[in-house]
Order: structure tokens, then C-alpha cells, then sequence
């Protein structure tokens, strides 16, 4: 963006490394709360009910005769056991995924606003409104390549970036610094082209949007354009991964087949090929957090809307009773749209990683052609989420400082096609890994 | 904008809300039972496939058109997005469902005869 209208003072920005703060706030609190009091509270019932096991266990190996009763009574305790286990981890990871999550939203959108907040006042950059319908005198972003130079770096060293993280926790493992450094730069260059990005789009008002003068897209706004391009360009990537499961599963001889007669598999034995539908499919409970992810993307998908609905509407009315005092304003009605949105946005990653790690803990892991394809498609999916919520990050500040109207809804418009993509991919993800 | 047309009193996007809310109950309940409750009618493979397939369909269709508004915006964007589909179905078609070793009874024409391509 050339960044035409408001003036912004930059010491604005400082607000955005008080977000930050108030989100590693929250972050630390729920971690405490359900990644340490709570999961240790659920480790001792795990400890003290495998205790449990392994004492009734020693008892029934010294009997020379074990009852049904008795076997049965065993079984049943391992299954409390699996339970305990499967519920510590669910405190455990979800406490974990939160604070990395808040240091992730945290250092992105505070050093962001500190870089920004730092930078000398734009007025006279930023001040004149003079576009015009056709967008006026437009200035070239840096921004985006930059960006793409960050990434590159950061790519570069990503092999080794990951090996330093693994040093850090094995110190068998020797890292490459070098490297790592590598892509520690890339970040940053990443985070300083997205913090430009960020000081360029604030005092968008609206004037000035880049229209398309040429066929296809011809009086078309620019960026709409861009983003569906960019869209089209998504949906080959998923494809791939929907394409190559696609070949693989028809290959495979799972219980499911095995149990409709097909012909082919009517040697094999149950159990040959697990797939991850395989096990979280027939339990409600273990497959409560893909379908709890399904709802919540769901409704992710209609707050944005209703954010772009609410900051197009010129004539809205503050509604009445609760939800009065929870919107008083327009602009806190587009703010807690899109901060509602981020909240459910952040427990899809939360239960996604949950299901990951009961998953790997029923030894269901990445070592396997299921667990590769799997593990990868959710991940990718899981990672466009992500993206997408530290976007929102900046949204959520944009609506809260400057604000959005109807005259520059244009960036809550296009995030939201983002948005409604990564739920689009879900619709597709969802059952063919989880309930087929 | 979708909120122009309104139905009971609430715009397009909350009618397309509850819709994908109830299909995706709907496809989340269909593998749960082994036959259509209160009947002795079994629900087969081929049946939740089916299910989950129609399912996704209009779901996706739900997303796309209202909450992507390419039901209202210039017809240029619903052709920018489909511009992909013939690639994606010749994937799905070219990779997906044409493995050779494939053992869910695919018909010939998805599971072509590769050994030209070891005897060549």
C-alpha cells in the first residue's frame, strides 16, 4: 500500500508492543494454569493409576489360574491408565502450544510496533490524501520483496535451524550455527518487511486503492486480484497433497476395506495398515478435536463476516442487552469480531496439536507412509492457520487503533477470502482424514 | 454484499452459517452408526463415501459463493478460481486414482495397465 489519508502518529505503535504484552500475559497465565497446575494434578492420577496397573498385574502373574473376571478387571484398568495418560497430555500440550503461541504473537506484533514506533514520523510521507479514483500517485512497497528475501533466507537455513532446535534439547546433536544464524536473519528480515508492510497500511483510509486497467480484471482492485491469484496458486498446493493420499489410500488394505469384503484384501489381517481415520473415527472422544476444530473454523469463517459486514455498514446500530455492552461502538463491534475470530483461530492450533500428540502417543507417528501423509497435509494446513492468525494480530490492532469503515473494509475483506480458503481446504482435509 | 438479501429477518451469511453447521454435524454423525438409526438399514462404505463427498460439495459451495461473495462479485474471480479445477482433477485423476496396485475396485479407466512402462 502506498499508505494515502490518516495521519498516524507513530507513537501508536507502542500499542501494538502493548498487545504483545497483554498476549504473553495471558499466554504465561494459561500455561501455569492448565500446562503445569492442571497437568500435574492429571500426571499424578496417571502415575498412581499405572502403579495401580503394574501392582495388579504382579498379583494376577503370581496366580496360577487368572479368571475372566480378573483378566477383564486388568483391561480395564489399562484403559484407565491409556485415559489418564492421553488426559495429562491434552493439559500438557495444550499449556505448551499456548505460551509458544503467545511468545509467536507476542514477539511478532510487539517488535513490529517497536521497530515501527522507533521509525520517524511519516507525516509528510503519509499526511496528503491524493489519490484519486483511479489510485492517484502511487509509491512502490519494498515490503513484499524483502519479505520474499526473508523467507529465502530463512528457507536456506531451515534444515539446520531445525537440527539446532533438536541440539537444544539432545546435546548429542551438534548444531551448525552458522546456519542457524542463517535463519535467525531471515526471520528478522521477515518481521522488518512485515512491520513496513504494517507502517505502510495503517493510514489506509480507502483512497488511493490500486484498480487494474487491463483485461481480465479490468476496473477489478488490484490486490483482490492478487489474492485470488495467489488462492488459485494454493489450491494446486493442496491438491498435490489431497492427490498423493489419494494414491496411496486407494493402495491400502485398511480395516474398513477389510471389513467390506473388497477382494483384494481378503488375505490380509485387521490391523495391517492403520490410517489416522482409523483412530480417531470410532471414538467420540478422540474425535472431538477434529470436529470441534471443523465448528470452530466454521464460525470463524462467519465472524470475519460478520467484521466486514459490521465496518461496511454504515447505518449499524449498537445491539441491545448483552452483546450491547460487549459492542458498544462500530469499531469495537469490528475489534471483537476479529479478536473472536483470532480466539478460535488459536484452538484449532491448540486442539490440532492435542490430537497430534495422543496420536503419536497411540503410535500413530510420521515414520509411516500414513503418519507422512497425514502428519504433512494437517501440518501444511495447520501452518496456513497460523499465518493467518498472525495477520489478524495486525487486523485486531488496526481495528482497534485507526479502525475500519466502510472505505477501507478492503483489508478485512481480503483477509477473510484467506480465511474462507483455509476453511475450504478444511472441508476437504476433514473427512478424507479423519472420517474416511 | 450477500447482506442485501434477507430472509426471516437475518441476511444471507447466518442462513449459509447454520447450513455448514448442520452438514458438518450431519457428516460427523454419518460415520458414528453402523445403521440409519431406529432402522435395520446398514450404512455401507460406499454409502458414508457418498455422504462425505455430497457433503463436502456443498459445504464448499456454501464457503465459495456467499462467505467468498463470488456469487456477487464479477465473474472474473468465479473463473480465476475455477481455473485450477482442470488441473486438480487431472492430479486426482493422473496420480490419485490411477495407482496401479490399487485394491478398492476401480474401474479400468482410473487404473490404467502401466507396463509399458517396465517393459520399455
Amino acid at each position: 500500500m502506498s499508505g494515502h489519508g490518516a495521519h498516524v502518529e507513530n507513537g501508536i505503535w507502542m500499542r501494538a508492543v502493548m498487545m504483545g504484552g497483554i498476549l504473553l500475559t495471558i499466554g504465561v497465565l494459561l500455561f501455569a494454569t492448565l500446562g503445569v497446575a492442571m497437568a500435574d494434578v492429571k500426571h499424578d492420577t496417571w502415575a498412581e493409576l499405572e502403579d495401580d496397573y503394574h501392582h495388579e498385574e504382579t498379583v494376577l502373574a503370581a496366580q496360577d489360574n487368572i479368571s475372566a473376571h480378573d483378566a477383564k478387571e486388568l483391561e480395564h484398568l489399562h484403559h484407565e491408565v491409556e485415559q489418564a495418560h492421553l488426559s495429562y497430555l491434552s493439559y500438557r500440550v495444550s499449556g505448551i502450544t499456548i505460551l509458544l503461541m503467545s511468545i509467536a504473537y507476542a514477539s511478532f506484533i510487539g517488535v513490529g510496533g517497536f521497530l515501527n514506533a522507533s521509525k520517524s514520523n511519516a507525516d509528510d510521507d503519509h499526511g496528503d490524501d491524493h489519490g484519486d479514483e483511479y489510485g492517484g500517485d502511487h509509491h512502490g512497497s519494498a515490503s513484499p520483496i524483502i519479505f520474499a528475501f526473508g523467507i529465502m533466507l530463512f528457507l536456506a537455513g531451515f534444515p539446520d535451524f531445525v537440527i539446532a532446535c533438536k541440539a537444544l534439547l539432545n546435546a548429542s546433536v551438534t548444531a551448525d550455527l552458522g546456519m542457524l544464524t542463517l535463519s535467525l536473519v531471515g526471520l528478522l528480515t521477515i518481521v522488518i518487511a512485515v512491520s513496513n508492510w504494517w507502517f505502510e497500511d495503517l493510514p489506509f483510509t480507502g483512497a488511493g486503492e490500486q484498480i487494474a486497467t487491463s483485461y481480465p480484471f479490468e476496473g477489478e482492485h488490484i490486490r483482490k486480484a492478487g489474492l485470488w491469484v495467489f488462492i488459485m496458486s494454493e489450491i494446486m498446493v493442496f491438491a498435490t497433497f489431497f492427490s498423493s493420499y489419494l494414491r496411496m489410500r486407494t493402495e491400502w488394505c485398511t480395516d474398513w476395506a477389510i471389513r467390506d469384503g473388497v477382494e483384494a484384501c481378503k488375505d490380509v489381517p485387521e490391523g495391517t495398515v492403520v490410517t489416522a481415520s482409523d483412530l480417531l473415527r470410532y471414538d467420540f472422544a478422540t474425535l472431538l478435536p477434529g470436529a470441534i476444530n471443523t465448528f470452530a473454523l466454521i464460525i470463524s469463517s462467519y465472524t470475519i463476516v460478520l467484521a466486514l459486514k459490521t465496518a461496511r455498514n454504515t447505518k449499524w446500530e449498537a445491539p441491545t442487552g448483552f452483546m450491547g455492552k460487549l459492542m458498544p461502538t462500530r469499531k469495537a463491534a469490528i475489534r471483537n469480531y476479529l479478536i473472536a475470530t483470532l480466539m478460535l483461530g488459536s484452538l484449532f492450533i491448540v486442539l490440532k496439536l492435542v490430537e497430534w500428540s495422543h496420536l503419536v502417543a497411540e503410535g500413530f507417528d510420521i515414520g509411516t507412509v500414513q503418519g507422512s501423509i497425514f502428519y504433512i497435509a494437517t501440518g501444511a494446513h495447520g501452518l496456513h492457520v497460523f499465518i493467518g492468525l498472525l495477520v489478524m494480530l495486525y487486523l485486531v490492532f488496526k481495528a482497534d487503533t485507526v479502525g475500519f469503515d466502510e472505505d477501507n473494509a478492503q483489508g478485512i475483506e481480503y483477509f477473510g477470502l484467506y480465511w474462507h480458503f483455509v476453511d475450504l481446504a478444511w472441508v476437504v482435509i476433514f473427512p478424507a482424514f479423519y472420517l474416511y | 454484499m450477500g447482506e442485501h438479501v434477507e430472509f426471516m429477518g437475518k441476511d444471507i451469511y447466518f442462513w449459509n452459517f447454520l447450513v455448514l453447521m448442520f452438514f458438518t454435524l450431519f457428516e460427523v454423525g454419518a460415520v458414528f452408526y453402523d445403521t440409519v438409526p431406529g432402522t435395520d438399514i446398514a450404512i455401507t462404505k460406499m454409502t458414508v463415501w457418498i455422504i462425505l463427498i455430497v457433503v463436502g460439495i456443498v459445504k464448499g459451495f456454501g464457503i465459495a459463493a456467499f462467505f467468498m461473495h463470488l456469487k456477487d462479485d464479477p465473474r472474473i474471480y468465479t473463473r480465476t478460481a475455477l481455473f485450477p479445477v482442470l488441473f486438480v482433477i487431472l492430479m486426482l485423476w493422473g496420480i490419485g486414482l490411477s495407482n496401479p496396485a490399487g485394491v478398492t475396485d476401480l474401474p479400468s479407466w482410473c487404473t490404467p495397465n502401466w507396463d509399458y512402462a517396465e517393459t520399455r
